[in-house]
Order: C-alpha cells, then structure tokens, then sequence
C-alpha cells in the first residue's frame, strides 16, 4: 500500500507546445499507481514506466513514469486513459475531461448526505485517505439515571453514541473486522442521547430515577449532523466506501469491469501486489503470522479496480488481471475508441 | 536581391489574378501593394524581367520547396500564404485515416494554415493546401495523404 500520497513530493514533468493552441500535460508523481496503461497506450511510444525497485513494507514507493518529451506529441491519450487520473493534459488551459470531443471514463464516488449518519466508518477504511467526514454534536443536556443494554446483533458499530455520550462511559471499536461496543455502566448517567442518536436502535436504555427533572433531549436534537467530502484526486473508485457503510450512504460506480486471479501455485507470498494495490484489494489470508511462511495470497475481488497494478508488480507473473467491460463517453474518433477498447486483452 | 524576387512573385500573382478577371483595384486590394504598382506591373514596367525568371522558376519549384523559398523572402506568413495560394500550379486534397490521434501537429506544422482539429480528427481544407506535405512528414501516425487534385485550378476569393 502507497502510504502518505499527499506527503510525497510531486516529481512530475510539465510538457508544453504553444502554436495555434496551447498544449500542456503535466504528471502527478503521488497519484500515479504505476499500472502502466499509458505505456501501453501512447501511440508515439513516448512513455516508459520503470521496473519496480525494491520494496520496503508499508513504505513502497510504485515505479513512476518517464515521458521522452522529443517523442511526445501531445495528443493527450495518455491522460485520457489513465484510470487515476494521474496525468493532466489541457489545452488552452481547459483540462480535456471538460473537452466534449474527448472521451473519459463514466466512473464516480458519492455519499448521499441526507442517508448519511457521519459514522466516519468509509474515512477510515478508505485506501487513499480520499474520503474526509465532519460530524457536529448535539448540545448535552442534564444527566440522570436507569439501566442501558445493547443489542450487538444489531449495532453496526457506527460509533455515533461513542461520539456523542457525554459521560464517555461507551467504547466502539470501529476498525473494519474487529468491531465492537462496550459500554461501562459505572460512567453511564442514562442520558439515553445513545439510545435516540443510535441509526439502528441497537440501544434498549431507560431513566429509571430521575430527580433532576427535564433530563431528556429532544429526539431531533440528537441526531448528528456533518458533511462529507471525497477528494477526487485521490479516489480511485476501489468501492471500499460502499461496502462498509452501514446505511447504503456511498455510491461507487467503477469504470472497469473485470477479473482478478492469482494462480496460487506460483504465487511466493512475497507481498509486492499487496505492497503496490492502491486499493487494498490484495490481503495475506487471516492466518498469516508475521513470521510464518503463509500459504498464498487474497483477493477481495469486490475492491479491485482492475487497473493491473498487481500483474505488472508480481516477480512470478503469478497474478492475471483481465478488463471485461469499460465504461467510458462516446467519441467520434476511432484510434481513441480502438485504444479504450484494446484495454480490454 | 531577395527584395527583387519577392516583386517578382508579386508581378506572377498580379498576372495570374487579371487572368481571372480581377480588376487592378481588387489585386491591389489582394496582394496589400499599390493601385499604381499593379498598373506597372500589368503594362510591363518597373521590374528586372531577371528577377521575375528567378520567380517563375521558384514557383514551378516543387510545392514544399516553392513554399520555403516564398517565405523565406516575404518573412511574413500572411502575405506567404496569399503569393503560394495565387501561384500554386494544382489543387490538392488530403485524406485522413482513422488511425489518426488529433495530436494536432499538422496543425501546427502547417503554414498555410489549410488543417484544423475536428472531433480529435484533422481536416485538410484544399483550397489552402500547397501541397508540400510538411503535414505529412511530420504526422506521428503516418495517417496524412495528400493527393493532388487532377483538373485546372482557378484562385477563389475569400
């Protein structure tokens, strides 16, 4: 996994041809996955992307691509194509994807904010670091007392009466695969803010002494409010947000449909796929201990962007990524459309 | 000397226009030069008969050669543009294969200013095209033909 992309230093080139029109593209190194589908695709051949050096766990740092700007042409394919967006091409100064002529991918990320419930579960499971949620609080009121219990078949460990309980008596452990919720009973002052703030009325609490009068809240005042942002230069439309959202919030539509195999029998688990997958689509199997030799690889096929990042990484050509289906705006040229569609072999 | 030759190409063009019915006001017009200067040229007066061999020689130059050369003496596009599209000997047309990329270098590459970007496609204008196939040399993809047009061409007005 690519880690820190916005604390790598941008190393891209700047390519520039002024005459009738003003042609400029321009590469930027920490989007860049390393896949090498403009190198397939650049029709001058202008583009080389390197071999992948070494890796250092967690710290890899993807082969990026060198341009030899006397081949280059500036017909912009390569940013039309690259699935990351890593590349700009504009003319006159207006990016191509705003140009009709050209073609570009049909994909998107979206978090329906009115669904929403700012449980922040798709920000920390994003890849990228793409996905930012900012929730807001209701004002607290006076506490009481009464007895509280959680139904854990129920409770998507959201985290909002985590968040919100002002006696901080409950602790919900929202990391993907180790969910939990507990609550202390010792700190809990039956507020009931969890029980009514709870999306899925997991939380079955009552006042049962009350001697301070108005303790209650009103129920529309309990609901956490906050908005959410994607960062689309980071996004890679990999469908982690849609998976792990417990309301159905976040929309992916990917741009390519495909498959991913890994042949287990030549596969060496050395990691490099998973070093270099920009969406954690790649996994150890869950029994690997850090110092057992494991069996093979995991795929989580449902988060693969079938961008091929993996196939041109492994050491063994263990792994095959192939592209069934991509989605992207018509055009009236046809080398364009023959290079969209020979991503497909 | 370079000066004389240039006059010379202007004389041709002068010529070349009253053949086809333009009146010495509308050349003057045309070529940017004086009414009194066309009415020199069209009675045969004013110029070396020498530099005007050394135009007539420069126009029935090959059309690459025939554009260079003409630049090279007027400097200035425009008025290149205006002497190669009197003086050129045949039409031509150019056929674009799908194979094209719209990179846009022909356009650029071109003088004459006959190409433009369509669709991500180029498009060859004939009546600007000389003929001197810079375009097609110059196409990474090799998907420029430029064919000459077989009939006698006549200077239109724009």
């Amino acid at each position: 996994m690519i880690v820190n992309m916005k604390d790598i230093k941008d190393e891209g080139f700047d390519i520039k041809r002024s005459a009738e029109e003003i042609r400029n593209l321009s590469f930027k190194d920490h989007i860049c996955i390393g896949c090498g589908i403009c190198e397939k695709t650049c029709p001058v051949e202008a583009i080389t992307v390197a071999d992948i050096g070494p890796i250092v766990r967690d710290e890899v740092d993807i082969s990026k691509i060198n341009i030899d700007e006397d081949e280059c042409v500036l017909c912009g394919m390569c940013s039309g194509i690259c699935p990351v967006n890593a590349l700009d091409f504009t003319i006159d100064n207006e990016p191509i994807s705003e140009i009709a002529a050209y073609p570009k991918y049909i994909s998107s990320a979206e978090i329906d904010d009115d669904t929403c419930i700012y449980c922040q579960r798709c920000e920390i499971a994003c890849p990228r670091d793409a996905v930012t949620i900012a929730r807001f609080l209701p004002e607290r009121p006076n506490l009481v007392t009464g007895e509280i219990e959680v139904d854990v078949d129920v409770c998507n460990h959201c985290g909002i009466c985590d968040e919100m309980c002002p006696a901080d008596a409950i602790d919900v452990n929202r990391t993907p695969g180790e969910e939990d919720i507990v609550i202390d009973k010792d700190k809990c002052v039956y507020c009931l803010i969890c029980k009514k703030s709870c999306p899925v009325t997991a939380i079955k609490a009552a006042c049962r002494t009350c001697s301070y009068g108005d303790y209650d809240i009103d129920p529309e005042d309990a609901v956490t409010t906050g908005s959410s942002f994607i960062d689309d230069e980071l996004c890679v439309k990999c469908g982690w947000c849609e998976e792990i959202c417990p309301v159905d919030a976040a929309k992916v539509k990917k741009q390519f449909e495909g498959t991913l195999d890994v042949d287990q029998d030549k596969c060496t688990v050395c990691g490099t796929c998973i070093d270099v997958c920009p969406c954690n689509a790649l996994t150890f199997p869950k029994s690997a201990g850090p110092a057992t030799i494991v069996d093979n690889t995991e795929k989580q096929e449902e988060y693969c962007i079938h961008c091929g990042a993996c196939e041109r990484a492994c050491p063994v050509d263990a792994i095959s990524v192939q592209i069934t289906d991509v989605d992207y705006t018509p055009t009236k040229s046809k080398s364009w459309i023959e290079k969209f569609e020979a991503l497909k072999n | 000397m370079p000066s004389h030759i240039a006059s010379g190409l202007k004389y041709l063009a002068a010529i070349e226009l009253k053949k086809h019915g333009f009146t010495q006001q509308m050349i003057a017009n045309e070529l940017e030069i004086d009414r009194s200067t066309v009415s020199h040229y069209l009675n045969g007066r004013n110029l070396s008969w020498h530099s005007i061999d050394v135009a007539k020689t420069i126009t029935n130059l090959c059309p690459k050669d025939f554009l260079i050369m003409t630049h090279y003496l007027f400097k200035d596009e425009q008025k290149t543009r205006k002497i190669v599209s009197i003086c050129k000997k045949k039409k031509y047309c150019g056929e674009i294969a799908d194979s094209c990329i719209g990179c846009g270098l022909c356009v650029d590459l071109c003088l004459m200013k006959a190409v433009n970007l369509d669709s991500l496609k180029a498009h060859i204008n004939s009546i600007y095209c000389c003929g001197c196939l810079l375009c097609e040399e110059g196409c990474p993809t090799n998907s420029i033909k430029i064919l000459e047009v077989n009939n006698d061409r006549e200077y239109e007005r724009h």
